[in-house]
């Protein structure tokens, strides 16, 4: 919103020499965000008025002259092609430095002393599209004509422009709680109170008839319509708006229509109250505020034909809606040249009303702007006098043919709030004195009763419509005026007890450590949702999913259950420019359980990809879940398989079960099938799952020291050549049955697969270590152990190599 | 027998000292101590003096055997030493070769970043929550004083469930921030409270390099019974001072949130400029960082907490924002694309 620094002036006199952007600055701390201050005159610099003292055609050039100009104590020499130029005339001139646009199009250009075809020229007379003025009557050749205002040749243009306006843009985002701020009158009662500056009342001085024609209003829903004011008036003269009002309305960023539409917007822009004209003889019998009748229709002014709903409030005539109440108003009575007697609408809407009405509608105004805010009740009746005054004001011949109707219906009672003094300040955090909150308070027009404890705050109207209802909020009068800068930074006092422990998420952070600092992966970050294409790829069905109603793309429709797919596409982007990969996230999975709120677990899954054909990676993912689970102290029991794992090889694949049989993370290979699907059939790639949620129920207590042996240890080393499809497990159990007590571990050193064994074959080699708690092993304990293993592996089909 | 020794020794000590291998030298141990040695042979002689006479000469003649072992074990650890001088001259070195590590990962920086916060917080007593990021509305609006028609919910573009209402909770969403986690601890434990609460949040808008679907906040509150906005000033400034490494100024200014009453914007000097005023904050000297205030009595209320005995304050700030800050990242979909080039870097 933009928010003329001389407007204000109207209503508050500012100290002379207040500085608008100090000003903006002190409003952005105490008020709403002040984005910048325009200079008006700042566009004017270096430009000045000349009087053209002769005038000579340009020798090389048929459609150029060089005008001797004088621009005060200087003559000066100007290229110039304006086909009204003549002598004697009064010209704005842009001196060298000054910034214009040629011919008022492309950007501005500075302007430097130039050559134009052989002659030299100090400067531009210019044309008003490029200083930035509008001049309809000036023709496409002409330059500026300031004849009529013979001004001193030299005067700064800006000056007998009257450009000395500041003009202050208002971020609106901040204001969306400060009904009372939507106009000049609002931001000035603010700028009193933060300056210290007087606050003029706005009283407009007009004679309302007490007798005569006034409009006939029925308002039907007073929920939707608090109050109505109407008011006739006839005589009008529908033409261009004077200067002065032109220009505060340009300044304030809008467009200018007629004398009395611009009215309207004028009323709006001063005090926040938007206001309608109706051409009173388009309105059949009188005037109904009601909510729109099935299948009716309005054309608003902007020529758009709108269907209405039957919660819209509209205004209407005997007939048809004429307007979009507080929204927009109706083609049918708008105001038009022809226009001599005009009804004037100020009112009050409801703010959610309007609001919805406007979305539906896919209408935004700037009335629509202000009437969602909640304005104030009391408001309408002196935007109506205002608007009265102005339009006597500019149409000589006008006349207003009787009184004001007005049609309220709010509660007129005004809002007390009790405000413990003491407790203010202990939010605040600032012994603030007494006597600076009462001045607080009444420099913003509320009305304070004093007591020692809790003082009496009457609240004024144009607060209590919104954003004063409860006392905290004038706690926040207090603070901002107060200013917030003025509290200290203080650290609140420590509690004497430790905050609670979030267990989890320390655990998170060292499951982050564990795997990125020890095992050598990278955290990734994924979306929580996949689409209908990832479930495909995956093999996976719909089912269990939670979908959104609301997406944004197709690839994020479905909430995840499973962070694999969004791995699996950040393996296949990596793999583009990385030899090989290994990738972490930990996330939550959302599951439909049946219940109002979905199932969230946090799991901790990865990949390790490799190029060609190794099983290696299968291996390395189980290392990882292995670590994880002895860093955390979790027993979990393998299974060779995996449930509700579509995506995972169907005999590459591990579970890790508790107890209780709950699967607490899984290891495989990635499916052919869905290794296809993500282009990564050149690779190996191992994943892993695990249930973050589930895998801490399950940890045991910290490991408990166990005595150093103190006696010997002797590893035998055991080669067997078994079938290829024994397993590892299997051969292992065999050689620990040779002797439980003795057999400290049993290592699987290596793999041996080849021609010369034959291809059913493998031979497993096995460091077997022996230890005894109390003595040192003879070496017929050995031999015995020894042989004993070689009879259970003997007995599995094996062929003890090296025997 | 006492002119044999000191003409050995005359003639041994010498010839040790000129020893150049540690051959020559063994060969001289040989010559004079060895079991035919010239010593040993004085020495054998011993036994053939008279009584009176043995103590002096065994006396002599373990001096000089003293002398002359004390000669070679200096010598051997002279030509020793220059053997090793000798060998490392000849030894090359190359200390340029690149290091070996072990094969190293990266932590997130949103990780990185979010667990120095927690702790930070920890330090002055906050205890970290979770709350779930599929939220119910009234979790997400109306316990935090957000009605139905209020125009903050515009603001706060909602990705919706596909899912049916419940009749006391309303539609199903994904949480727009993470303050729902107020209401939801206030419950669960009452006052007071200290609290922070990082975590994934969603707005339904349209993503560029500023704006993602998805994103991360930390909330804050405090509630106790004397709790102020100096408190806030004081735990914001020592927040932001420990994550950036040096003193930083926060700034409060009006700000409106349906949540908290009064409301604030806050804003830090920007560390770029000192507050002076640069591109980055756009010549402000300040860059706009998050919304906190008072907690509003409504959302007290919803949290089953007495609002005439206990106050206090809540903040929310996104934590993405803070780590693009820190890191000068200026994609925001960066962060949540994978891609190790990226994370790698951190």
């Amino acid at each position: 919103m933009f928010v003329s620094l001389n407007w204000i002036k109207d209503f508050v006199d500012l100290p002379a020499k207040t500085k608008p952007q100090e000003l903006a600055d002190a409003l952005t701390i105490k008020t709403a965000e002040v984005e910048g201050v325009l200079d008006q005159a700042k566009n004017f610099e270096n430009i000045v008025t000349g009087q053209v003292v002769s005038l000579n055609p340009h020798p090389n050039a048929d459609k150029l002259k060089i005008a001797q100009t004088s621009i005060g104590k200087e003559t000066v020499q100007i290229v110039c092609g304006g086909e009204n130029l003549k002598e004697g005339m009064y010209v704005a001139v842009a001196k060298i430095g000054a910034k214009v646009r040629w011919h008022g199009e492309g950007d501005l250009v500075t302007m430097e002393k130039a050559k134009i075809r052989g002659e030299e020229s100090y400067g531009m007379i210019c044309a008003s599209n490029e200083i930035g003025l509008d001049n309809p009557e000036e023709g496409p050749r002409d330059i500026a004509d300031l004849s009529a205002l013979k001004p001193q040749p030299g005067t700064p243009l800006a000056q007998l422009l009257k450009k000395d306006d500041f003009i202050l843009e208002f971020d609106n985002k901040t204001l969306t709680n400060r009904p009372d701020l939507w106009g000049h009158y609002g931001i000035a009662r603010e700028v009193a109170a933060i300056s210290g500056g007087k606050f003029t009342e706005h009283a407009p001085q007009v004679r309302m008839p007490e007798k005569g024609q006034k409009v006939d209003v029925r308002v039907e829903n007073h929920d939707l319509c608090p109050r109505y004011c109407g008011l006739i008036i006839e005589g009008i003269t529908v033409e261009q708006s004077p200067d002065w009002m032109k220009e505060r309305l340009r300044a304030t960023g809008h467009g200018t229509h007629n004398n009395i539409v611009d009215i309207t917007n004028y009323i709006m822009t001063e005090l926040g109250q938007p206001m309608h004209a109706f051409d009173q003889k388009n309105i059949e019998g009188g005037i109904v505020v009601r909510t729109a009748k099935k299948g009716e229709k309005i054309t608003t002014l902007d020529g758009k034909d709108h269907n209405l709903k039957e919660d819209m409030l509209v205004i209407a005539d005997h007939k048809r809606p004429v307007a979009v109440a507080g929204v927009m108003g109706g083609e049918n009575s708008e105001i038009n040249e022809k226009t001599t007697t005009i009804i004037l609408e100020a009112a009050n809407f409801n703010a959610a009303s309007v609001r919805r009405t406007s979305t539906t509608l896919g209408i935004r105004t700037d009335s629509v702007q202000r009437f969602e805010k909640s304005l104030d009740p009391f408001l309408p009746l002196l935007a109506m006098q205002r608007a009265a005054q102005l339009v006597l004001e500019l149409c000589p011949n006008a006349k207003i043919t009787g009184p004001i109707t007005d049609i309220k219906k709010f509660n007129e009672k005004p809002l007390v709030l009790s405000l413990d003094i003491k407790k203010a300040k202990s939010k605040i955090g600032v012994d603030i004195a007494d006597k600076e909150i009462e001045k607080i308070l009444k420099a913003l027009d509320f009305k304070v009763e004093t007591h020692p404890e809790i003082w009496k705050v009457t609240v004024p109207s144009h607060r209590s419509s919104k954003d004063v209802t409860i006392e905290d909020d004038l706690v926040e009068e207090i603070v901002r005026i107060y200013g917030y800068d003025n509290i200290p930074a203080i650290l609140p006092s420590l509690p004497t007890k430790l905050p609670l422990e979030n267990a989890e998420r320390f655990k998170k952070h060292r499951v982050r450590e564990l795997l990125s600092y020890s095992l050598g992966f990278s955290e990734a970050y994924n979306y929580s949702f996949y689409g209908e294409k990832d479930l495909k790829n995956c093999l996976m069905k719909e089912t269990g999913h939670i979908k959104l109603l609301n997406y944004l793309s197709e690839d994020q429709t479905h909430l995840r259950t499973t962070l694999i797919p969004n791995i699996l596409k950040n393996t296949q982007e990596n793999l583009k420019y990385a030899p090989e990969l290994r990738l972490y996230e930990i996330g939550r999975s959302y599951k439909e359980i049946g219940e109002f709120m979905p199932l969230e677990e946090k799991l901790i899954s990865g990949v390790i990809a490799k190029k060609g054909r190794t099983d290696n990676p299968f291996y390395e993912a189980k290392g990882v879940v292995e670590a994880y689970l002895k860093k955390f102290n979790i027993s979990a029991n393998q299974a060779p398989e995996v449930e509700n794992t579509p995506y995972a090889h169907p005999i590459k694949c591990l579970s890790y079960l508790a107890k209780n049989g709950e699967t607490l993370a899984k290891i495989f290979m990635i499916h052919p099938q869905v290794s296809k699907n993500y282009d990564l059939d050149k690779y190996s790639v191992a994943l892993f799952e695990i249930n973050f949620t589930q895998a801490q129920k399950f940890e045991e207590e910290q490991a408990k020291y166990q005595e150093t042996p103190r006696f010997p240890s002797i590893e035998l080393d055991i080669s067997v050549l078994i079938p290829r499809n024994t397993e590892n497990a299997t051969l292992k159990d065999a050689i620990n049955k040779a002797n439980t007590h003795l057999i400290q571990s049993i290592q699987l050193f290596d793999i041996y697969q080849g021609e010369n064994i034959g291809p059913d074959k493998k031979a497993m080699a096995y460091k077997v270590t022996l230890q005894a708690k109390d003595r040192t092993l003879t070496d017929e304990e050995m031999t015995q152990v020894q042989q004993k293993i070689f009879k259970n592996l003997e007995a599995l089909g094996g062929e003890i190599r090296g025997k | 027998m006492k002119d044999k020794l000191k003409k050995l020794e005359a003639t041994a000590l010498p010839a040790i000292d000129k020893a150049k291998t540690p051959q020559q030298l063994q060969e001289l141990s040989v010559k004079y101590l060895g079991r035919k040695g010239e010593l040993t042979a004085i020495l054998r002689t011993l036994k053939d003096l008279p009584a009176d006479k043995k103590p002096e000469a065994g006396q002599l003649s373990n001096k000089t055997k003293q002398a002359l072992e004390a000669a070679f074990s200096k010598k051997e650890q002279e030509l020793s030493t220059a053997a090793v001088d000798q060998e490392l001259k000849k030894d090359f070195f190359d200390t340029t070769l690149p290091g070996k590590t072990p094969p190293q990962g990266h932590i997130h920086p949103l990780s990185q970043l979010q667990e120095e916060i927690e702790q930070i917080f920890s330090k002055m007593g906050f205890a970290i929550m979770d709350g779930p990021e599929v939220e119910a509305e009234y979790y997400n609006f109306e316990g935090l004083n957000i009605p139905k028609d209020h125009p903050a919910r515009d603001m706060q573009d909602t990705f919706f469930i596909d899912k049916e209402d419940h009749k006391k909770f309303g539609r199903l969403v994904l949480r727009t921030h993470t303050s729902p986690v107020q209401v939801r601890t206030m419950e669960k434990y009452g006052a007071p409270l200290r609290i922070i609460v990082p975590g994934r949040t969603f707005r339904y808008e349209a993503t560029d390099a500023s704006h993602d679907t998805t994103f991360y906040q930390v909330e804050g509150l405090l509630i106790d019974k004397d709790i102020s906005l100096a408190h806030l000033k004081g735990v914001m400034a020592e927040m932001l001072g420990a994550v950036f490494g040096k003193p930083v100024t926060v700034r409060f200014r009006p700000g409106y949130f349906p949540f908290v009453e009064p409301g604030l914007e806050v804003d830090f000097s920007c560390l770029l400029c000192d507050g002076k005023g640069c591109k980055v904050c756009k010549g402000l000297g300040w860059v706009e960082f998050m919304g906190a205030g008072m907690v509003h009595e409504n959302v007290l209320k919803a949290g089953g907490i007495d609002s005439k005995e206990y106050q206090g304050w809540a903040f929310g700030f996104g934590l993405t924002r803070l780590a693009m800050m820190r890191h000068k990242i200026t994609d925001i979909r960066l962060l949540s694309n994978g891609d190790t080039r990226f994370i790698n870097q951190f």
